[in-house]
């Protein structure tokens, strides 16, 4: 009786706790002078109002889902790459490059030339973080964390210098991408192209890789190493290869960016993409439909927060705190539901006579 | 400038000291409540948040008012943070990516409401500098270590104040004891769950300090990403200082001393180009955390939820 009341107490916790973090949000919208109802219906209205801004919601979605559902099979294992930001950035520069470098052989070779090389540059960028880890233990939250400000240094040079526009510009960026080097529209009249389908490929690998036997042995590497040393999972494989497939994952994300959308690199291509990736990935349970959903919530906010300052003035870095809250928030419920299985298990394995009577 | 006349090396030091000064303060914090076994990975946007609410604090009175606010804002996430972790049963590395949204988010959201892009910046008058008579005059260390803003001496005083209450004081001892072997600890009576979200109050109050510092010790206002990554930079310094304060601060001062050559470089004509100087800071400590990796004294229960 004691413990039914327990969980009760617990679940009024949780709400209360929700509650708050919701309660959050709409105060910060009251303080900026608007009206929370109507900021709600333009923040709807910004990102699934008509058709071209569903479109647009789906094209960002795009990136953040591939960079999180490469980085899942890592976080599952227990790896923490923080490091998608700035592999996003190197792919974005690889890809660009591969492309003008292979300007006037073959038009048919741009659009596949652009994406292998994206993935190889993410994953080349993700190499050294994986290595250091492998190797010498290196804590790779804070090396890959590092490594994105060195990353956006690189990128500023080059898009400076070797890879800056042929005229001059107060702004650097680089030149337009050749017409064949872009992904084709999926939809027209909007800016959905076929970079789509990577996401339901991802997801259908993350599918695959979730429900095989090396899939659980990498989960259960993620809290009991022994086990998984003798089902098989060597510790340098693990690290290094997950940390790889998260390093292709966000430069095939970069290359999305830069050849699905304008065709033009700028120095500003990760623009918190490969940060809110990781997030996404957390979000969505670590599981492919989990995360394909978290990623459009989070395409949602984004481009609804944008349509939200030019319609209300309520700053675009409201969904940056969303995105914050409703991490919090998901963790919360999350931890309590762990909690709750566990309890359940304490209980079985506390009384085995009294259940079978 | 060149790198033979004394006076290089005089700047590039002052420079390294007031640049390490927000580090410090923020790695003293993660220095202690690693050392109680938990890591904050929202350091960057606790120092976000005081950074910017420091800013409005000093124009909204003075620079006092400035840096108390600043402090009260990171104490604030630290406590949300310690909440989330010890009462919710949150992932630490989880809540610490939520926090830093938060800082960050916040941050940049309330600037925009109070300065509208478009207008010109808000500047605040900068914590005044206190010179120490006679010492300031000393060849090459003396405007480096005599002429600093008073945060820079309540920085190294910190450093030296919790070197000596973790391996002197009974409140030290505790705080030890709760991040090498928090069930142990309980079972000697010390609440494991109070000294923990005490240290990440302080820890949180001190990297709110550490942002206010950016702002108010030495720029006078702000802009967004000002703090550009110094919260990661200040976690990385104190597995680089080994979880002791005093490493902390070197490590900070590793960082700041390649930041200072960075700002001189920009400032003179040198045949590199700009970016290489500024990936330095991060290229070196990431090196050093490269060196230090091995052969690492890291609390025993650093990262694991009571309990478990």
């Amino acid at each position: 009786m004691r413990k039914l009341y327990h969980a009760r107490s617990e679940s009024l916790r949780l709400s209360l706790a929700l509650l708050v973090l919701a309660a959050t949000v709409v105060l910060l919208i009251v303080v900026a002078g608007a009206d929370p109802w109507q900021a709600m219906r333009g923040l709807l209205d910004g990102a699934v109002g008509d058709r071209y801004a569903i479109a647009e919601t789906i094209v960002q979605s795009v990136p953040i889902a591939i960079v999180a559902l490469g980085v899942a099979p890592a976080l599952r294992a227990g790896i923490f790459p923080v490091g998608s930001e700035g592999q996003l950035a190197i792919g974005a520069v690889t890809a660009t490059a591969a492309v003008f470098a292979l300007k006037g052989v073959s038009a048919g070779l741009a659009v596949p030339a652009g994406c292998i090389a994206g993935m190889l540059g993410g994953a080349a960028w993700a190499f050294v973080p994986a290595l250091l880890r492998a190797r010498l233990n290196v804590n790779e939250i804070l090396s890959t964390l590092l490594m994105n400000y060195l990353a956006a240094n690189l990128l500023l040079w080059l898009v400076r210098t070797v890879l800056g526009a042929a005229e001059a510009l107060a702004t650097p960026r680089s030149d337009r991408l050749p017409i064949e080097a872009i992904i084709p529209k999926l939809v027209d009249g909007t800016r959905l192209h076929w970079g789509a389908l990577a996401v339901l490929l991802g997801a259908g690998a993350l599918a695959y890789w979730v429900r095989s036997t090396r899939g659980l042995g990498y989960d259960v590497f993620a809290t009991h190493r022994d086990l998984a040393a003798r089902m098989g999972v060597r510790e340098g494989t693990a690290v290094m290869g997950t940390m790889l497939v998260s390093g292709a994952a966000a430069g095939l994300a970069g290359w999305i960016q830069v050849a699905g959308l304008q065709g033009i690199l700028y120095p500003s291509v990760a623009g918190g993409l490969g940060f809110t990736g990781v997030l996404v990935a957390l979000l969505g349970g670590l599981r492919p439909l989990g995360i394909v959903v978290a990623s459009l919530v989070m395409a949602i906010l984004t481009t609804g927060s944008n349509g939200l300052q030019t319609d209300t003035g309520v700053p675009a870095s409201i969904a940056v705190v969303a995105q914050g809250l409703v991490l919090l928030g998901a963790a919360l419920v999350f931890a309590a539901r762990q909690r709750k299985a566990r309890r359940a298990i304490i209980d079985f394995g506390a009384k085995p006579a009294e259940k079978i009577r | 400038m060149n790198a033979a006349e004394l006076g290089f090396w005089a700047i590039l030091l002052a420079g390294a000291i007031r640049l390490a000064t927000p580090i410090t303060l923020a790695a003293l914090g993660e220095t202690l409540v690693e050392r109680c076994g938990i890591v904050n990975l929202g350091v960057e946007g606790m120092m976000a948040l005081g950074a910017f609410v420091g800013v409005w604090g000093a124009s909204e009175q003075s620079w006092g008012l400035g840096l108390i606010l600043g402090g009260v804002a990171g104490g604030l996430l630290g406590l949300l943070m310690g909440l989330a972790v010890l009462k919710g049963g949150v992932n630490q590395i989880v809540a610490g990516i939520a926090i830093t949204l938060l800082g960050v988010g916040l941050a940049d959201y309330f600037f925009q409401i109070w300065q509208p892009s478009g207008r010109s910046a808000v500047v605040v008058p900068l914590v005044p500098i206190l010179r120490l008579p006679m010492l300031d005059r000393l060849p090459l260390v003396g405007e480096a270590l005599f002429a600093q803003s008073p945060l820079s001496y309540f920085a190294f005083a910190a450093v030296i104040a919790a070197t000596w209450a973790l391996r002197r004081t009974t409140p030290g001892l505790r705080l030890r004891s709760v991040g090498d072997d928090p069930e142990a600890a309980q079972l000697r009576g010390v609440d494991v769950v109070w000294v923990r979200m005490a240290t990440l109050v302080l820890g949180g109050v001190l990297a709110g300090l550490g942002g206010a510092t950016i702002t108010v010790g030495y720029l006078g206002s702000f802009t967004d990403d000002v703090t550009s990554g110094r919260g990661y930079v200040a976690i990385a310094v104190v597995i680089i200082g080994r979880w002791s304060p005093v490493g902390a601060m070197f490590g900070a001062l590793l960082f700041a001393g390649f930041d200072s050559l960075a700002l001189l470089a920009q400032s003179s004509s040198v045949g590199l180009p700009v970016e290489f100087f500024s990936s330095l800071p991060y290229a070196m400590t990431l090196l050093a955390l490269v060196l230090t990796a091995r052969a690492q004294h890291a609390p025993r229960a650093l990262g694991r939820a009571f309990g478990e």
